[in-house]
Protein backbone atom coordinates (compact mmCIF):
# COMPACT_ATOMS: atom_id res chain seq x y z
CA UNK A 1 0.00 0.00 0.00
CA UNK A 2 1.45 3.71 -0.46
CA UNK A 3 2.45 5.51 2.19
CA UNK A 4 -0.75 7.80 2.44
CA UNK A 5 -3.25 4.71 2.76
CA UNK A 6 -1.86 4.64 6.77
CA UNK A 7 -1.73 7.24 8.81
CA UNK A 8 -1.37 10.57 7.73
CA UNK A 9 -0.38 12.05 4.44
CA UNK A 10 0.75 15.38 2.61
CA UNK A 11 -2.06 17.24 2.65
CA UNK A 12 -3.99 16.08 6.10
CA UNK A 13 -5.77 18.61 7.77
CA UNK A 14 -4.93 21.20 4.93
CA UNK A 15 -7.98 23.29 3.97
CA UNK A 16 -6.55 22.21 0.27
CA UNK A 17 -8.48 18.90 0.57
CA UNK A 18 -12.14 20.77 1.11
CA UNK A 19 -11.47 23.23 -1.61
CA UNK A 20 -10.95 20.21 -3.61
CA UNK A 21 -14.12 18.09 -2.79
CA UNK A 22 -16.50 21.41 -2.90
CA UNK A 23 -17.24 21.50 -6.48
CA UNK A 24 -17.99 17.27 -7.25
CA UNK A 25 -19.75 17.56 -3.90
CA UNK A 26 -22.21 20.42 -4.64
CA UNK A 27 -22.51 18.59 -8.49
CA UNK A 28 -23.52 15.17 -6.66
CA UNK A 29 -25.44 17.10 -4.02
CA UNK A 30 -27.71 19.18 -6.14
CA UNK A 31 -28.19 16.03 -8.76
CA UNK A 32 -29.03 14.18 -5.39
CA UNK A 33 -30.74 15.88 -2.48
CA UNK A 34 -32.80 18.18 -4.36
CA UNK A 35 -34.33 15.49 -5.97
CA UNK A 36 -34.73 13.27 -3.23
CA UNK A 37 -36.43 16.17 -1.13
CA UNK A 38 -38.80 17.10 -3.98
CA UNK A 39 -39.47 13.57 -4.75
CA UNK A 40 -40.04 12.73 -1.27
CA UNK A 41 -42.73 15.65 -1.07
CA UNK A 42 -44.38 14.28 -4.38
CA UNK A 43 -44.52 11.24 -2.99
CA UNK A 44 -46.70 12.54 -0.32
CA UNK A 45 -48.90 14.00 -2.87
CA UNK A 46 -51.27 13.10 -5.98
CA UNK A 47 -49.32 14.60 -8.63
CA UNK A 48 -49.24 13.90 -11.81
CA UNK A 49 -46.53 13.70 -15.26
CA UNK A 50 -48.66 16.17 -17.24
CA UNK A 51 -51.51 17.84 -15.97
CA UNK A 52 -53.88 18.23 -13.16
CA UNK A 53 -54.11 20.05 -9.88
CA UNK A 54 -51.48 18.86 -6.86
CA UNK A 55 -53.04 17.76 -3.81
CA UNK A 56 -50.99 16.73 -0.90
CA UNK A 57 -52.34 13.45 0.35
CA UNK A 58 -50.21 12.05 3.14
CA UNK A 59 -49.48 8.73 3.19
CA UNK A 60 -52.10 7.05 0.96
CA UNK A 61 -49.94 6.31 -1.82
CA UNK A 62 -47.50 4.13 0.57
CA UNK A 63 -51.26 3.08 1.85
CA UNK A 64 -52.67 2.42 -1.51
CA UNK A 65 -49.49 0.35 -2.42
CA UNK A 66 -49.68 -1.83 0.95
CA UNK A 67 -52.87 -2.77 -0.76
CA UNK A 68 -52.10 -3.18 -4.29
CA UNK A 69 -50.95 -7.07 -4.82
CA UNK A 70 -49.30 -5.93 -7.90
CA UNK A 71 -46.71 -4.31 -5.51
CA UNK A 72 -46.36 -7.33 -3.42
CA UNK A 73 -45.49 -9.49 -6.66
CA UNK A 74 -42.97 -6.57 -7.68
CA UNK A 75 -41.34 -7.07 -4.69
CA UNK A 76 -41.21 -10.41 -4.52
CA UNK A 77 -40.10 -10.13 -8.37
CA UNK A 78 -37.16 -7.75 -6.79
CA UNK A 79 -35.80 -9.94 -4.30
CA UNK A 80 -35.80 -12.62 -6.24
CA UNK A 81 -34.37 -11.32 -8.90
CA UNK A 82 -31.36 -9.79 -7.05
CA UNK A 83 -31.22 -13.01 -4.91
CA UNK A 84 -31.13 -15.49 -7.72
CA UNK A 85 -28.34 -12.59 -9.59
CA UNK A 86 -26.33 -13.35 -6.67
CA UNK A 87 -26.50 -16.76 -5.94
CA UNK A 88 -26.01 -17.32 -9.39
CA UNK A 89 -23.05 -15.35 -10.49
CA UNK A 90 -20.75 -15.37 -7.30
CA UNK A 91 -20.39 -19.49 -7.77
CA UNK A 92 -20.13 -19.29 -11.36
CA UNK A 93 -17.64 -16.05 -11.59
CA UNK A 94 -15.42 -18.04 -8.65
CA UNK A 95 -15.67 -21.37 -11.12
CA UNK A 96 -14.71 -18.85 -13.85
CA UNK A 97 -11.99 -17.39 -11.68
CA UNK A 98 -10.57 -20.88 -10.70
CA UNK A 99 -10.52 -21.20 -14.31
CA UNK A 100 -8.36 -18.40 -15.76
CA UNK A 101 -6.30 -19.00 -13.35
CA UNK A 102 -4.34 -21.90 -14.71
CA UNK A 103 -1.80 -21.10 -16.70
CA UNK A 104 -2.19 -22.02 -19.64
CA UNK A 105 -1.87 -21.47 -23.55
CA UNK A 106 -5.44 -19.57 -24.06
CA UNK A 107 -5.32 -17.97 -20.56
CA UNK A 108 -4.64 -14.54 -22.29
CA UNK A 109 -7.46 -14.79 -25.09
CA UNK A 110 -9.83 -15.52 -22.35
CA UNK A 111 -8.50 -12.73 -20.07
CA UNK A 112 -9.41 -10.58 -22.58
CA UNK A 113 -12.53 -11.48 -23.97
CA UNK A 114 -14.24 -12.31 -20.39
CA UNK A 115 -15.40 -8.60 -20.15
CA UNK A 116 -16.50 -7.97 -23.16
CA UNK A 117 -20.24 -8.10 -21.95
CA UNK A 118 -19.52 -5.78 -19.30
CA UNK A 119 -18.97 -2.95 -21.95
CA UNK A 120 -22.43 -4.04 -23.87
CA UNK A 121 -25.31 -1.93 -23.17
CA UNK A 122 -27.00 -3.12 -21.18
CA UNK A 123 -30.61 -2.36 -23.58
CA UNK A 124 -28.83 -3.90 -25.94
CA UNK A 125 -27.71 -6.93 -24.05
CA UNK A 126 -31.52 -7.08 -23.94
CA UNK A 127 -32.27 -7.07 -27.36
CA UNK A 128 -29.58 -9.51 -28.63
CA UNK A 129 -30.98 -12.55 -26.08
CA UNK A 130 -34.43 -11.31 -26.66
CA UNK A 131 -33.60 -12.12 -30.56
CA UNK A 132 -31.93 -15.39 -29.13
CA UNK A 133 -34.93 -16.38 -27.19
CA UNK A 134 -38.11 -16.68 -29.97
CA UNK A 135 -39.64 -19.49 -28.85
CA UNK A 136 -40.35 -20.57 -32.34
CA UNK A 137 -37.69 -18.98 -34.58
CA UNK A 138 -34.65 -18.45 -32.23
CA UNK A 139 -31.31 -20.38 -32.12
CA UNK A 140 -31.53 -21.16 -28.45
CA UNK A 141 -34.47 -23.34 -29.29
CA UNK A 142 -32.49 -24.86 -32.07
CA UNK A 143 -29.73 -25.78 -30.12
CA UNK A 144 -31.60 -27.22 -27.69
CA UNK A 145 -32.84 -29.47 -29.57
CA UNK A 146 -29.85 -30.46 -31.52
CA UNK A 147 -28.65 -31.80 -28.57
CA UNK A 148 -32.01 -33.92 -27.51
CA UNK A 149 -33.33 -31.38 -25.15
CA UNK A 150 -37.28 -30.02 -25.42
CA UNK A 151 -37.64 -26.35 -25.91
CA UNK A 152 -37.82 -23.78 -23.72
CA UNK A 153 -40.59 -20.80 -23.49
CA UNK A 154 -37.94 -18.04 -22.23
CA UNK A 155 -39.71 -14.94 -22.23
CA UNK A 156 -42.96 -16.18 -23.11
CA UNK A 157 -44.12 -18.02 -19.93
CA UNK A 158 -44.64 -16.40 -16.47
CA UNK A 159 -42.88 -19.35 -14.95
CA UNK A 160 -39.40 -18.84 -17.14
CA UNK A 161 -39.71 -15.50 -18.16
CA UNK A 162 -37.76 -14.48 -15.04
CA UNK A 163 -35.21 -16.66 -14.87
CA UNK A 164 -34.62 -15.74 -18.47
CA UNK A 165 -33.73 -12.15 -17.59
CA UNK A 166 -31.72 -13.28 -14.38
CA UNK A 167 -29.93 -15.49 -17.43
CA UNK A 168 -29.42 -12.15 -19.27
CA UNK A 169 -28.20 -10.57 -16.23
CA UNK A 170 -25.77 -12.83 -15.84
CA UNK A 171 -24.19 -12.88 -19.11
CA UNK A 172 -23.69 -9.11 -18.70
CA UNK A 173 -21.99 -9.27 -14.74
CA UNK A 174 -20.47 -12.63 -14.34
CA UNK A 175 -17.50 -11.41 -15.83
CA UNK A 176 -17.17 -8.40 -13.31
CA UNK A 177 -17.43 -10.94 -10.48
CA UNK A 178 -14.98 -13.49 -11.91
CA UNK A 179 -12.62 -10.16 -12.70
CA UNK A 180 -12.35 -9.05 -9.02
CA UNK A 181 -12.16 -12.88 -7.94
CA UNK A 182 -9.42 -13.45 -10.60
CA UNK A 183 -8.05 -10.57 -9.07
CA UNK A 184 -8.20 -11.99 -5.30
CA UNK A 185 -6.89 -14.88 -6.18
CA UNK A 186 -3.62 -13.31 -7.99
CA UNK A 187 -3.35 -11.91 -4.75
CA UNK A 188 -2.99 -14.86 -2.50
CA UNK A 189 1.21 -15.27 -2.10
CA UNK A 190 3.03 -18.10 -3.85
CA UNK A 191 4.37 -18.79 -0.56
CA UNK A 192 1.51 -20.17 0.92
CA UNK A 193 0.37 -22.52 -1.76
CA UNK A 194 3.81 -24.03 -2.09
CA UNK A 195 3.80 -24.16 1.28
CA UNK A 196 0.42 -26.32 1.17
CA UNK A 197 2.04 -28.29 -1.31
CA UNK A 198 4.50 -29.54 0.22
CA UNK A 199 1.99 -30.68 3.49
CA UNK A 200 0.23 -32.49 0.65
CA UNK A 201 -2.95 -30.58 0.32
CA UNK A 202 -4.82 -31.51 -2.69
CA UNK A 203 -5.86 -29.56 -5.24
CA UNK A 204 -9.36 -29.23 -3.46
CA UNK A 205 -8.25 -28.92 0.17
CA UNK A 206 -6.13 -25.65 -1.53
CA UNK A 207 -9.31 -24.14 -3.26
CA UNK A 208 -11.37 -24.99 -0.16
CA UNK A 209 -9.15 -23.68 2.86
CA UNK A 210 -6.81 -21.57 1.58
CA UNK A 211 -8.46 -19.75 -1.52
CA UNK A 212 -12.00 -19.49 -0.39
CA UNK A 213 -10.50 -17.98 2.29
CA UNK A 214 -8.45 -15.49 0.99
CA UNK A 215 -11.25 -14.36 -1.17
CA UNK A 216 -13.97 -13.57 1.26
CA UNK A 217 -13.31 -9.97 1.67
CA UNK A 218 -13.75 -9.91 -2.45
CA UNK A 219 -16.70 -12.05 -2.66
CA UNK A 220 -18.42 -9.44 -0.17
CA UNK A 221 -17.23 -6.98 -2.79
CA UNK A 222 -18.94 -8.59 -5.34
CA UNK A 223 -21.70 -8.71 -3.75
CA UNK A 224 -21.36 -5.16 -3.09
CA UNK A 225 -21.68 -4.32 -6.16
CA UNK A 226 -24.18 -6.62 -7.42
CA UNK A 227 -26.98 -6.89 -5.16
CA UNK A 228 -27.54 -2.89 -4.88
CA UNK A 229 -27.44 -3.08 -9.33
CA UNK A 230 -29.53 -5.84 -9.42
CA UNK A 231 -32.28 -4.71 -7.03
CA UNK A 232 -32.44 -1.75 -9.53
CA UNK A 233 -32.00 -3.33 -12.54
CA UNK A 234 -34.16 -1.70 -15.04
CA UNK A 235 -33.11 -1.43 -18.66
CA UNK A 236 -33.03 -5.66 -19.74
CA UNK A 237 -36.18 -5.59 -18.67
CA UNK A 238 -37.24 -2.91 -20.42
CA UNK A 239 -35.53 -3.81 -23.55
CA UNK A 240 -37.60 -7.42 -23.41
CA UNK A 241 -40.60 -8.17 -21.14
CA UNK A 242 -41.25 -4.29 -19.85
CA UNK A 243 -43.04 -6.41 -16.89
CA UNK A 244 -44.77 -9.18 -18.73
CA UNK A 245 -45.77 -11.97 -18.78
CA UNK A 246 -48.51 -11.53 -16.50
CA UNK A 247 -46.66 -9.87 -13.90
CA UNK A 248 -43.76 -12.46 -13.85
CA UNK A 249 -40.40 -9.69 -14.14
CA UNK A 250 -42.36 -6.79 -13.03
CA UNK A 251 -39.81 -5.48 -10.20
CA UNK A 252 -40.27 -2.10 -8.10
CA UNK A 253 -38.16 0.15 -10.62
CA UNK A 254 -40.32 -1.33 -13.74
CA UNK A 255 -43.48 -0.66 -11.51
CA UNK A 256 -42.25 2.89 -11.05
CA UNK A 257 -41.74 3.61 -14.62
CA UNK A 258 -45.22 1.92 -15.37
CA UNK A 259 -46.62 4.14 -13.07
CA UNK A 260 -44.91 7.49 -14.00
CA UNK A 261 -44.81 6.97 -17.56
CA UNK A 262 -48.36 4.77 -18.57
CA UNK A 263 -50.73 6.22 -15.83
CA UNK A 264 -48.57 9.34 -15.32
CA UNK A 265 -49.22 9.19 -11.76
CA UNK A 266 -45.97 10.56 -10.56
CA UNK A 267 -47.01 10.38 -6.67
CA UNK A 268 -47.42 6.74 -6.78
CA UNK A 269 -43.95 6.15 -8.86
CA UNK A 270 -42.20 8.28 -6.18
CA UNK A 271 -43.60 6.27 -3.15
CA UNK A 272 -42.29 2.88 -5.13
CA UNK A 273 -38.83 4.14 -5.96
CA UNK A 274 -38.01 5.02 -2.15
CA UNK A 275 -39.30 1.76 -0.83
CA UNK A 276 -36.75 0.90 -3.48
CA UNK A 277 -34.52 2.93 -1.97
CA UNK A 278 -34.99 2.04 1.29
CA UNK A 279 -34.43 -1.87 0.44
CA UNK A 280 -31.12 -0.86 -1.31
CA UNK A 281 -29.91 1.04 1.22
CA UNK A 282 -30.30 -1.49 3.83
CA UNK A 283 -28.30 -4.55 2.08
CA UNK A 284 -26.02 -1.55 0.71
CA UNK A 285 -25.47 -1.00 4.61
CA UNK A 286 -24.81 -4.51 5.86
CA UNK A 287 -22.58 -5.40 3.01
CA UNK A 288 -20.71 -2.22 3.67
CA UNK A 289 -20.51 -3.02 7.21
CA UNK A 290 -19.26 -6.37 6.45
CA UNK A 291 -16.95 -5.42 3.64
CA UNK A 292 -14.78 -3.02 6.00
CA UNK A 293 -14.52 -5.68 8.67
CA UNK A 294 -13.40 -7.85 6.16
CA UNK A 295 -10.76 -5.08 4.57
CA UNK A 296 -9.65 -4.30 8.52
CA UNK A 297 -8.93 -7.85 9.35
CA UNK A 298 -6.96 -9.02 5.58
CA UNK A 299 -4.68 -5.56 5.40
CA UNK A 300 -4.94 -4.36 9.24
CA UNK A 301 -6.13 -0.76 8.06
CA UNK B 1 5.45 -40.90 -9.15
CA UNK B 2 5.61 -39.26 -13.02
CA UNK B 3 3.62 -42.06 -14.51
CA UNK B 4 0.85 -42.14 -11.75
CA UNK B 5 -0.06 -38.18 -12.67
CA UNK B 6 -0.31 -38.60 -15.83
CA UNK B 7 -4.14 -40.28 -16.36
CA UNK B 8 -4.85 -36.92 -13.72
CA UNK B 9 -2.87 -34.36 -15.50
CA UNK B 10 -4.97 -36.15 -18.60
CA UNK B 11 -8.42 -35.58 -16.98
CA UNK B 12 -6.94 -32.18 -16.05
CA UNK B 13 -6.72 -31.15 -19.32
CA UNK B 14 -9.71 -32.64 -20.51
CA UNK B 15 -11.46 -30.44 -17.60
CA UNK B 16 -9.96 -27.37 -18.45
CA UNK B 17 -10.57 -27.75 -22.25
CA UNK B 18 -14.14 -28.18 -21.13
CA UNK B 19 -14.38 -25.17 -19.01
CA UNK B 20 -12.83 -22.80 -21.48
CA UNK B 21 -15.53 -24.06 -24.37
CA UNK B 22 -18.24 -23.48 -22.13
CA UNK B 23 -16.90 -20.25 -21.23
CA UNK B 24 -15.92 -19.53 -24.64
CA UNK B 25 -19.74 -20.41 -26.31
CA UNK B 26 -21.53 -18.61 -23.64
CA UNK B 27 -19.52 -15.00 -23.24
CA UNK B 28 -19.19 -14.84 -27.10
CA UNK B 29 -21.94 -16.84 -28.96
CA UNK B 30 -24.71 -14.15 -28.45
CA UNK B 31 -21.90 -11.50 -29.61
CA UNK B 32 -21.03 -13.71 -32.88
CA UNK B 33 -24.65 -14.25 -33.13
CA UNK B 34 -26.35 -10.45 -33.82
CA UNK B 35 -22.59 -9.40 -35.64
CA UNK B 36 -23.72 -12.08 -38.30
CA UNK B 37 -27.42 -11.25 -37.61
CA UNK B 38 -25.88 -7.99 -38.69
CA UNK B 39 -25.01 -9.01 -42.31
CA UNK B 40 -28.18 -11.13 -43.05
CA UNK B 41 -30.60 -10.39 -44.94
CA UNK B 42 -34.08 -10.87 -44.20
CA UNK B 43 -34.58 -14.06 -45.80
CA UNK B 44 -31.27 -15.30 -44.29
CA UNK B 45 -32.73 -13.85 -40.66
CA UNK B 46 -36.28 -15.21 -40.52
CA UNK B 47 -35.22 -18.84 -41.84
CA UNK B 48 -35.52 -22.10 -39.53
CA UNK B 49 -33.77 -23.96 -39.15
CA UNK B 50 -31.02 -20.98 -38.16
CA UNK B 51 -28.67 -20.10 -40.96
CA UNK B 52 -24.73 -20.49 -39.75
CA UNK B 53 -23.68 -20.10 -43.60
CA UNK B 54 -25.06 -17.28 -45.95
CA UNK B 55 -24.16 -14.72 -48.27
CA UNK B 56 -22.91 -11.25 -45.93
CA UNK B 57 -24.47 -7.96 -47.15
CA UNK B 58 -23.60 -4.64 -45.92
CA UNK B 59 -27.21 -3.55 -46.35
CA UNK B 60 -28.51 -2.92 -42.84
CA UNK B 61 -25.67 -0.86 -41.79
CA UNK B 62 -26.03 1.07 -45.17
CA UNK B 63 -29.70 1.52 -43.93
CA UNK B 64 -29.14 2.60 -40.38
CA UNK B 65 -25.99 4.94 -41.27
CA UNK B 66 -26.98 6.46 -44.79
CA UNK B 67 -31.01 6.62 -44.57
CA UNK B 68 -33.51 4.93 -47.00
CA UNK B 69 -34.00 6.42 -50.35
CA UNK B 70 -36.49 8.95 -49.21
CA UNK B 71 -34.21 10.59 -46.40
CA UNK B 72 -31.43 10.25 -49.30
CA UNK B 73 -32.63 12.34 -51.77
CA UNK B 74 -34.58 14.68 -48.77
CA UNK B 75 -31.39 15.17 -47.62
CA UNK B 76 -32.05 14.34 -44.15
CA UNK B 77 -29.55 13.41 -41.59
CA UNK B 78 -30.75 9.71 -40.66
CA UNK B 79 -31.51 8.80 -37.14
CA UNK B 80 -28.70 6.44 -36.25
CA UNK B 81 -26.23 8.94 -37.05
CA UNK B 82 -27.91 12.25 -35.10
CA UNK B 83 -28.24 9.60 -32.17
CA UNK B 84 -24.79 8.59 -32.33
CA UNK B 85 -23.74 12.85 -32.62
CA UNK B 86 -25.50 12.88 -29.12
CA UNK B 87 -23.52 10.10 -28.13
CA UNK B 88 -20.73 11.38 -28.48
CA UNK B 89 -21.22 14.89 -27.39
CA UNK B 90 -23.04 13.75 -24.26
CA UNK B 91 -20.31 10.92 -23.16
CA UNK B 92 -17.15 12.95 -24.08
CA UNK B 93 -18.86 16.22 -22.49
CA UNK B 94 -19.55 14.10 -19.20
CA UNK B 95 -16.40 13.12 -19.52
CA UNK B 96 -14.44 16.09 -19.68
CA UNK B 97 -16.22 17.80 -16.61
CA UNK B 98 -15.88 14.79 -15.19
CA UNK B 99 -11.81 14.99 -15.12
CA UNK B 100 -11.65 18.73 -14.04
CA UNK B 101 -14.11 18.10 -11.01
CA UNK B 102 -12.68 15.13 -10.35
CA UNK B 103 -9.16 14.95 -10.49
CA UNK B 104 -8.24 17.57 -7.91
CA UNK B 105 -10.72 15.91 -5.50
CA UNK B 106 -8.84 12.19 -6.28
CA UNK B 107 -5.66 14.22 -5.45
CA UNK B 108 -6.94 15.44 -2.57
CA UNK B 109 -8.84 12.51 -1.38
CA UNK B 110 -5.69 10.47 -1.76
CA UNK B 111 -3.04 12.52 -0.30
CA UNK B 112 -5.50 13.67 2.70
CA UNK B 113 -6.04 11.73 6.19
CA UNK B 114 -6.29 7.82 5.24
CA UNK B 115 -9.54 7.84 7.79
CA UNK B 116 -11.25 10.53 5.90
CA UNK B 117 -10.71 9.05 2.43
CA UNK B 118 -12.00 5.87 3.09
CA UNK B 119 -15.45 7.59 4.55
CA UNK B 120 -15.19 9.92 1.47
CA UNK B 121 -15.05 6.90 -0.92
CA UNK B 122 -18.31 4.41 1.04
CA UNK B 123 -20.69 8.05 0.49
CA UNK B 124 -19.11 8.36 -3.03
CA UNK B 125 -19.73 4.59 -3.11
CA UNK B 126 -23.00 5.31 -1.92
CA UNK B 127 -24.14 7.10 -4.93
CA UNK B 128 -24.90 3.74 -6.57
CA UNK B 129 -27.13 2.57 -4.69
CA UNK B 130 -30.29 4.77 -5.58
CA UNK B 131 -32.83 3.97 -8.09
CA UNK B 132 -32.37 5.51 -10.85
CA UNK B 133 -35.90 6.60 -11.34
CA UNK B 134 -35.98 8.37 -7.44
CA UNK B 135 -33.31 10.95 -8.87
CA UNK B 136 -34.48 11.76 -12.73
CA UNK B 137 -38.17 11.77 -12.20
CA UNK B 138 -37.83 14.77 -9.44
CA UNK B 139 -35.12 16.16 -11.87
CA UNK B 140 -37.39 15.86 -14.82
CA UNK B 141 -40.01 18.66 -13.17
CA UNK B 142 -36.95 20.89 -12.71
CA UNK B 143 -35.25 20.32 -15.67
CA UNK B 144 -38.59 21.49 -17.67
CA UNK B 145 -39.08 24.28 -15.81
CA UNK B 146 -35.50 25.76 -16.21
CA UNK B 147 -34.93 24.33 -19.54
CA UNK B 148 -32.19 22.15 -19.09
CA UNK B 149 -34.98 19.27 -20.62
CA UNK B 150 -34.02 17.99 -23.88
CA UNK B 151 -30.60 20.06 -23.85
CA UNK B 152 -26.82 18.78 -24.38
CA UNK B 153 -26.18 20.51 -20.79
CA UNK B 154 -28.83 19.41 -18.75
CA UNK B 155 -27.79 15.72 -19.96
CA UNK B 156 -24.00 16.26 -19.41
CA UNK B 157 -24.39 16.93 -15.79
CA UNK B 158 -27.11 14.22 -15.06
CA UNK B 159 -24.54 11.70 -16.56
CA UNK B 160 -22.20 12.96 -14.27
CA UNK B 161 -24.35 11.05 -12.06
CA UNK B 162 -22.36 7.65 -13.59
CA UNK B 163 -19.03 9.54 -14.64
CA UNK B 164 -17.71 11.22 -11.72
CA UNK B 165 -18.11 8.61 -8.78
CA UNK B 166 -15.87 6.44 -11.46
CA UNK B 167 -13.34 9.28 -11.90
CA UNK B 168 -13.15 10.00 -8.53
CA UNK B 169 -12.81 6.40 -7.07
CA UNK B 170 -10.45 4.90 -10.09
CA UNK B 171 -8.10 7.77 -9.73
CA UNK B 172 -7.71 7.82 -6.24
CA UNK B 173 -6.73 4.12 -6.49
CA UNK B 174 -3.87 4.95 -8.82
CA UNK B 175 -3.03 8.28 -6.84
CA UNK B 176 -2.31 6.32 -4.05
CA UNK B 177 -0.07 4.24 -5.88
CA UNK B 178 2.15 6.85 -6.34
CA UNK B 179 5.35 7.14 -3.61
CA UNK B 180 4.14 10.46 -1.83
CA UNK B 181 8.31 10.90 -2.05
CA UNK B 182 8.44 12.30 -5.69
CA UNK B 183 6.47 15.31 -4.36
CA UNK B 184 8.67 16.07 -1.73
CA UNK B 185 10.99 17.70 -4.08
CA UNK B 186 8.83 20.09 -5.32
CA UNK B 187 6.93 21.11 -2.32
CA UNK B 188 10.59 22.38 -0.89
CA UNK B 189 10.93 24.36 -3.97
CA UNK B 190 7.42 25.80 -3.16
CA UNK B 191 5.33 24.47 -5.34
CA UNK B 192 1.90 24.62 -4.64
CA UNK B 193 -0.54 21.43 -4.37
CA UNK B 194 -2.32 22.44 -7.80
CA UNK B 195 1.20 22.67 -9.57
CA UNK B 196 2.19 19.53 -7.81
CA UNK B 197 -0.66 17.69 -8.75
CA UNK B 198 -0.50 18.94 -13.04
CA UNK B 199 3.53 18.92 -13.72
CA UNK B 200 4.03 15.40 -11.43
CA UNK B 201 1.04 13.71 -10.51
CA UNK B 202 -0.74 14.04 -13.91
CA UNK B 203 2.33 12.21 -16.29
CA UNK B 204 2.63 9.36 -13.50
CA UNK B 205 -0.70 8.49 -13.38
CA UNK B 206 -1.81 8.96 -17.09
CA UNK B 207 -2.52 5.45 -17.32
CA UNK B 208 -4.78 5.63 -14.24
CA UNK B 209 -6.24 8.70 -16.07
CA UNK B 210 -7.07 7.30 -19.15
CA UNK B 211 -8.31 4.23 -17.68
CA UNK B 212 -10.88 6.50 -15.70
CA UNK B 213 -11.91 8.48 -18.78
CA UNK B 214 -12.38 5.06 -20.69
CA UNK B 215 -14.54 3.73 -17.97
CA UNK B 216 -16.57 6.70 -17.29
CA UNK B 217 -17.38 7.20 -21.04
CA UNK B 218 -18.56 3.71 -21.64
CA UNK B 219 -21.07 3.54 -18.63
CA UNK B 220 -21.95 7.05 -19.60
CA UNK B 221 -22.42 5.53 -23.17
CA UNK B 222 -24.09 2.55 -22.24
CA UNK B 223 -26.77 4.48 -20.28
CA UNK B 224 -30.81 4.34 -21.08
CA UNK B 225 -32.80 5.51 -18.72
CA UNK B 226 -31.42 9.38 -18.75
CA UNK B 227 -32.16 9.86 -21.96
CA UNK B 228 -35.56 7.95 -22.04
CA UNK B 229 -36.62 10.25 -19.34
CA UNK B 230 -34.61 13.83 -19.60
CA UNK B 231 -33.89 13.60 -23.71
CA UNK B 232 -36.82 14.85 -26.58
CA UNK B 233 -36.03 14.90 -29.75
CA UNK B 234 -32.86 16.64 -29.87
CA UNK B 235 -30.65 14.77 -27.72
CA UNK B 236 -31.74 11.34 -27.87
CA UNK B 237 -28.81 8.89 -27.22
CA UNK B 238 -27.64 5.46 -29.31
CA UNK B 239 -29.16 3.36 -26.73
CA UNK B 240 -32.61 4.99 -27.81
CA UNK B 241 -32.00 4.97 -31.14
CA UNK B 242 -31.27 1.30 -31.22
CA UNK B 243 -35.02 0.80 -29.61
CA UNK B 244 -36.71 2.68 -32.50
CA UNK B 245 -36.18 -0.63 -34.69
CA UNK B 246 -38.52 -1.80 -32.46
CA UNK B 247 -41.57 0.57 -32.28
CA UNK B 248 -42.96 -0.11 -35.69
CA UNK B 249 -45.41 -2.78 -36.13
CA UNK B 250 -42.40 -5.96 -36.36
CA UNK B 251 -39.37 -5.97 -35.60
CA UNK B 252 -36.66 -5.04 -38.18
CA UNK B 253 -34.07 -8.01 -36.58
CA UNK B 254 -31.21 -6.70 -38.98
CA UNK B 255 -31.41 -3.45 -38.49
CA UNK B 256 -31.72 -3.90 -34.97
CA UNK B 257 -28.47 -6.25 -35.27
CA UNK B 258 -26.82 -3.63 -36.80
CA UNK B 259 -27.78 -0.88 -34.50
CA UNK B 260 -26.77 -2.91 -32.08
CA UNK B 261 -23.30 -3.59 -33.05
CA UNK B 262 -22.62 0.48 -33.99
CA UNK B 263 -23.77 1.15 -30.48
CA UNK B 264 -21.58 -1.21 -28.89
CA UNK B 265 -18.33 -0.75 -30.95
CA UNK B 266 -16.60 1.70 -28.47
CA UNK B 267 -16.66 -0.95 -25.37
CA UNK B 268 -15.70 -3.61 -27.79
CA UNK B 269 -12.47 -1.85 -28.84
CA UNK B 270 -11.62 -0.37 -25.88
CA UNK B 271 -12.15 -3.67 -24.29
CA UNK B 272 -9.82 -5.27 -26.90
CA UNK B 273 -7.25 -2.31 -26.72
CA UNK B 274 -7.42 -1.06 -23.14
CA UNK B 275 -7.87 -4.56 -21.02
CA UNK B 276 -5.76 -4.37 -18.16
CA UNK B 277 -6.62 -0.54 -17.27
CA UNK B 278 -10.46 -1.46 -17.83
CA UNK B 279 -9.76 -4.90 -15.46
CA UNK B 280 -8.60 -2.31 -12.68
CA UNK B 281 -11.15 0.37 -13.94
CA UNK B 282 -14.17 -2.22 -13.78
CA UNK B 283 -14.13 -2.61 -10.33
CA UNK B 284 -13.74 0.98 -9.16
CA UNK B 285 -9.80 0.51 -7.85
CA UNK B 286 -10.89 -1.45 -5.33
CA UNK B 287 -9.36 -4.27 -7.05
CA UNK B 288 -5.64 -3.87 -8.13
Amino acid sequence: MASAASGKGALAGGRVVYIAMLAPALCLLFLTIVPFLDGVYTSLTNEKLYAGVTRFVGFANYLKLAQNPTFWIALGNTLLYAGLATLIQIPLGLAVALLLDVPSKVQWFFRSTIALPLLIPPVVAGLMWKTMMQPQSGVLNWLLAQVGLPPFAWLSDPSTALVSIVLIDTWLFMPLAAIILLAGLQSISGEVLEAARIDGANAWQTIRHIKLQALKPYIVLVAMFRIPDALKSLEIIYATTRGGPLNATRTLHVMAYEEAYRWSSLGRAMAIVFILWVLSYIFSAILLTLWRKEETRFHGR
Amino acid sequence: MAAKLTPRKMTHGALLTLGYALLGCFVLFPIYWIFTMSLKEFGDIIAYPPRFSFVPTFENYREILFGNEADQAGGVMPDLLRFLRNSVIISSGAVLLSVILGLPAAYALARGEAKRANRARFTILSFRFAPELAIILPLYAFYTRTGLYDSYVGMILVHQLITLPLMILILMSFIRDIPIEIEEAARIDGAGPLTILLQIIVPIAKPGLASAMIIAFIFSWNNLIFGLVLAGGETRPITMGILQAMTFDQIKWGLMAAAAMVSAVPGMIASLLFQRQITRGLTLGAVK
